[in-house]
């Protein structure tokens, strides 16, 4: 029965990348970027429409989201996964509108005084089946993924906007975005590049390498001399894991001191994060917001006869949004007030909590 | 990296294919073929018995898969049937599982020998496999250590049989079990192991030389190693254990194959990490460790709230300072959690109560005022109020009445109740089955637990509790003396929990460690060989005088003993020398005088005079027999006076010729104490009177 075979196939691919998200970022899973991890989860989702069983939205809704509780729930510190999850069922409520005909009105967000006016509100079901929508939403889902694709080229592009001559720029660890970033202003304009290292795991390294190779003029610096450095600096261009719902960031740690320093400075500092980081998280949940790893980088194993002491090593800081000047994003710059907005533009307001 | 492999490939394409296609393959021994674990492991085999929450094999499984094992095979002995049970509801045996798992029971497996003959009798593996027991925490990325094991394995035309995998920890850390504790002398370079020695009990350490002679001129001797238990066989593996049925352990197979490199060319390689995490759980200390280590992240990502097992609820979260909760935890007003706490879900606990580097189960009620410090409780214990526990094992189902103290190193097994007011001392073992029963079942170990069970229900009906051990409302047990192993005696310092002072009048006891020398015997020959002929030498010349056996069959015995321990004929003199003068003190204690000493020996001298004069022929002969005679006397200091008597009766039996004693006498003197032994009054006079003998015997033939 090929019908048996598709379904049996297609969860052992959903188990092997919750496997996958299980071991993330110990070195024994593949490592990867969010970006890779976001293309990863639209793929997937993508699957699941094309091969589960469901006859109306709703039905496709319900597997989604129990799909996407799981993949969550298997690395919480990976928002990524979240937000694709969020993104692909916002994609069917409005292939679902779409096919129904209902106007724009409807689809628009619920004001206040649409609440106090409408009185008893039909509640939506997406029971209706549509022939066309499976088609429809693998389409808009397609769409989705070449726009992923194109997230890190269209924030590229934008680097002769904010990087100009004789500048000397400041960053944190290794982000792909960032590297892209100042690869891209690199073609037409010398500056200076200084990286923090980030201890203890010196992605600062690889980056520093990186933009070297292409002729950077690139200094790294331990984190202990980011303040000492900020005053020389222009401009702080970092990356991120993910930007919270008020603004804020979530990014490697080292992050916060940086932006602190670059606030008793007055620099401005500028985050690289493609949309699909945009998370609607907020800050205060503390349980789900802080990835710990083995303490070993910062402790080797080795010395723990001497000394029975707590040690943990998170890996990522939680910054504010005061402290940021800008968001880069693929869309344009924005700031960081403005991210409420963005946020009600990608996600559906029950899609939030999944 | 990249370009060696390119090359190789070029070299033997087919072969690299086809070793690339074989799914990657693992021998799973889910039974610790020991009891250090009882009587916990009574009514639990201890793979099962939960670290953190998970059940010990379920760490294994998931160490197995991320490392990218696709055919996994479970050897399950004692109650194969839960652990059966336990898998098959487990995600490893759903169809999506990424590694398949075989489940194979025997009740004829008694070590890791058997398991492995069975391996190679069934020929389960076709390629190299990864070998580990089900006790065993890691998260170690073994995939380099297979690559160079496959690399050295095309090199060198399948030399390299096993690869250990090893990690890095200073000698003393406390997640080092000195049970397993090795020292290895290995080559720098090709990082082949050249000697392999468990250091536990041992004072002095002894490297042959000739390992430092040929190979390259880089060695390493290193301390700092903590055995993970898990190694890289190839499939010759389980066909040496095969042509080796004495092979009982991997010890035994390290050090077979490294004594007979020579012979058959095998090699044992390292893989030394010093990231990741690997550990075996083989002793309550060792768990208690390992979990803290769990409960610490160093496992990671094998932590408490990946829920990797993917059961249902039994993800948890977790909070600063290595805190977790799990699902419908409620805790009561004023109760800190201060720090490396884990809790299952649906757990209680009262008001006031204060818990650090513990793990608490699910179900688990807790009462006000509780104190709670590196305790580990299982499922659904019961805990009353103004309770202390430190550092102690609670298993499920126990309850522990108000203003009960359990100090460290108790364990209270399955279903035990204490209390109320009652202090329990240091390394108190309290179990739901009575110790005798114990004994009687000793040799049926590994009965299938059935059987077990019934029967230790008709006995705990039988007898009595005794309230002044487990308190009034109490039951269960007090354990002693349920080791049975020799080794454990040595332990008993060192090791938490089941190895107390063993009872020395237990008949059974007796009993069990003669069995158990047999056993090291039998297992270890290489390195007490000299011991062992000894013991044997000893043996046959006490069956010779009890059956009167003729000397030419004692020489032919000592004969064939020599060859099947491999001693030269040097060490056969000394040994014989040594064995009949210590004979009195075997037989009749130490405590002999010298007048008793002598009279006994004297006639021994006589009848076993014949076996004497097969072996010492030559002049050089009668030296080392000099030589054995004077380093025992130097030994017994208070038998000096002896010696010349002994001497005189040899030299009359004419085992000694005159001209070898007075050539001893001459020049033998080394040290101190020897010279000083030979101013001794009596010997002096001796000589005196074997040189005048002599001096006439040569007038005479002048």
């Amino acid at each position: 029965m090929p019908g048996a075979d598709k379904e049996t196939d297609l969860t052992e691919r959903i188990e092997a990348f919750l496997a996958d998200l299980k071991r993330g970022g110990s070195g024994t899973g593949p490592l990867r970027g969010s970006g890779e991890m976001a293309r990863e989860t639209t793929y997937l989702l993508r699957r699941i429409t094309a091969q589960a069983r469901w006859s109306s939205a709703g039905d496709l809704m319900e597997i989604i989201r129990n799909e996407g509780r799981r993949m969550t729930a298997a690395q919480p510190s990976e928002t990524t996964v979240g937000n694709m999850v969020r993104r692909v069922l916002k994609i069917i409520r409005e292939e679902y509108a779409r096919s129904r005909g209902s106007s724009e009105e409807t689809e628009q967000q619920e004001s206040l005084h649409k609440l106090l006016t409408a009185g008893e509100l039909s509640e939506e079901n997406f029971r209706q089946h549509f022939v066309l929508l499976k088609a429809n939403v693998i389409e808009a889902i397609n769409e989705l993924l070449t726009e992923l694709d194109g997230t890190t080229d269209n924030i590229a592009m934008q680097a002769l906007e904010h990087i100009h001559s004789n500048e000397v720029i400041m960053t944190v660890g290794r982000s792909r975005t960032v590297e892209a970033f100042l690869k891209d202003a690199a073609r037409k304009r010398k500056f200076h590049v200084i990286v923090a290292e980030c201890a203890p795991f010196c992605q600062g390294h690889e980056m520093a390498t990186g933009l070297s190779k292409v002729g950077i003029e690139t200094t790294v610096i331990a984190d202990a001399a980011i303040f000492a450095v900020m005053s020389r600096v222009n401009k702080v261009i970092i990356g991120t894991q993910t930007v919270l719902a008020n603004g804020g960031l979530r990014a490697v740690n080292g992050t916060h001191s940086v932006a602190l320093a670059a606030r008793h400075h007055s620099t401005p500092l500028i985050i690289c994060a493609p949309m699909f980081k945009l998370s609607p998280q907020f800050p205060n949940e503390e349980d789900t917001f802080h990835k710990f790893v083995s303490p070993h980088e910062v402790l080797p194993f080795t010395i723990l006869c001497i000394l029975t002491f707590l040690s943990e090593l998170k890996v990522n800081s939680v910054s504010s949004p005061e402290l940021i000047t800008l968001f880069i994003s693929n869309i344009g710059g924005n700031a960081p007030s403005y991210i409420y907005r963005l946020m009600s533009e990608l996600y559906h307001p029950e899609d939030h909590k999944l | 990296m990249s370009s060696r492999g390119g090359k190789q490939k070029k070299g033997n394409v087919t072969s690299e294919q086809e070793e690339e296609e074989q799914p990657l393959q693992a021998v799973l021994v889910a039974d610790s073929f020991n009891r250090r674990f009882f009587p916990i492991s009574k009514d639990q085999p201890r793979a099962l018995l939960p670290l953190g929450n998970v059940a010990m094999i379920d760490y294994t499984l998931e160490f197995l898969t991320s490392t990218g094992v696709q055919e996994t095979f479970v050897f399950c002995c004692w109650m194969s049937n839960k652990i059966k049970d336990h898998l098959l509801k487990s995600k490893w045996c759903r169809p999506t599982s990424p590694n398949v798992v075989h489940i194979i029971t025997s009740d004829l497996y008694r070590s890791l020998g058997d398991v492995l003959r069975d391996v190679d009798a069934k020929n389960l593996v076709r390629n190299d496999f990864i070998l580990v027991y089900g006790d065993v925490v890691s998260n170690i990325d073994v995939s380099q250590a297979l690559q160079e094991h496959r690399h050295r394995r095309k090199v060198d035309k399948n030399i390299s049989v096993m690869t250990m995998v090893f990690k890095e920890s200073s000698p003393g850390h406390k997640s080092r079990c000195e049970e397993d504790d090795v020292i290895v002398a290995m080559d720098s370079k090709s990082k082949r192991v050249l000697h392999y020695q468990k250091t536990q009990g041992l004072k002095k350490l002894q490297f042959p030389m000739n390992i430092f002679q040929h190979g390259s001129d880089e060695f390493e001797i290193r301390h700092d190693l903590l055995d993970c238990h898990i190694s890289i066989c190839s499939p010759q593996v389980a066909e040496l254990f095969t042509d080796n049925f004495d092979y009982q352990t991997r010890n035994d197979f390290v050090r077979g194959i490294l004594v007979n490199e020579e012979i058959l060319g095998n090699q044992i390689h390292l893989y030394v990490t010093q990231d990741g995490y690997g550990a075996r759980v083989s002793n309550l200390q060792m768990y208690d460790s390992v979990s803290s280590d769990m409960v610490r992240r160093w496992v990671y990502p094998l932590t408490p709230e990946a829920n990797f097992t993917d059961q249902q609820g039994q993800g948890c979260t977790h909070s600063r300072h290595n805190v977790y909760r799990g699902a419908e935890v409620s805790l009561g007003h004023g109760s800190q959690m201060e720090e490396n706490v884990l809790i299952g879900r649906d757990t209680s606990i009262g008001a006031n109560c204060h818990i650090s580097n513990s793990v608490i189960g699910n179900n688990c009620t807790i009462g006000d005022n509780v104190v709670l410090d590196r305790a580990h409780m299982w499922n659904n214990v019961h805990i009353s109020s103004n309770v202390e526990i430190h550092q102690s094992v609670v298993c499920d189902g126990a309850v522990v009445k108000e203003a009960v103290h359990l100090n460290k190193q108790c364990v209270l097994a399955y279903n035990v109740v204490i209390g109320p007011n009652l202090s329990l001392p240091d390394g108190t073992v309290v179990s739901m089955h009575h110790p005798e029963e114990e004994e009687e079942d000793d040799d049926d170990e590994f009965l299938s637990d059935d059987q077990e069970v019934g029967h230790s229900k008709d006995k705990t009906r039988q007898k009595a509790f005794n309230p002044a051990e487990v308190g009034p409302e109490g039951k269960g047990y007090i354990w002693k003396a349920s080791m049975n192993d020799t080794e454990d005696e040595e332990l008993a310092q060192c090791l938490w929990g089941l190895v107390l002072n063993p009872d020395p009048e237990s008949d059974s006891e007796s009993e069990a460690s003669e069995e158990s020398q047999d056993r090291s015997r039998s297992v270890s020959p290489e390195i007490d060989d000299v011991n062992a002929f000894q013991l044997e030498v000893l043996g046959t010349l006490q069956r010779g005088l009890e059956e009167n056996i003729v000397c030419d069959n004692l020489v032919l015995e000592i004969n064939s003993l020599k060859y099947a321990y491999n001693i030269t004929l040097k060490e056969v003199m000394q040994i014989l020398t040594r064995v009949v003068l210590e004979y009195p003190f075997q037989q009749q204690g130490t405590q002999l005088t010298t007048l008793q000493y002598t009279g006994s020996l004297l006639p021994l001298l006589k009848t076993w005079s014949p076996v004497f004069k097969n072996y010492i022929k030559r002049a050089q002969d009668h030296l080392d027999c000099l030589s054995a005679v004077e380093e025992l006397f130097l030994e017994q200091d208070t038998h000096q006076t002896a010696m010349v008597k002994v001497l005189m009766k040899m030299y009359q039996l004419e085992i000694l010729e005159e001209e070898a004693i007075l050539k001893w006498f001459s020049t033998g003197a080394t040290n101190d104490k020897s010279r000083q032994l030979r101013k001794n009054q009596g010997l002096q006079k001796f000589i005196q009177w074997l040189k005048e003998a002599e001096d006439e015997s040569s007038e005479e033939g002048e």
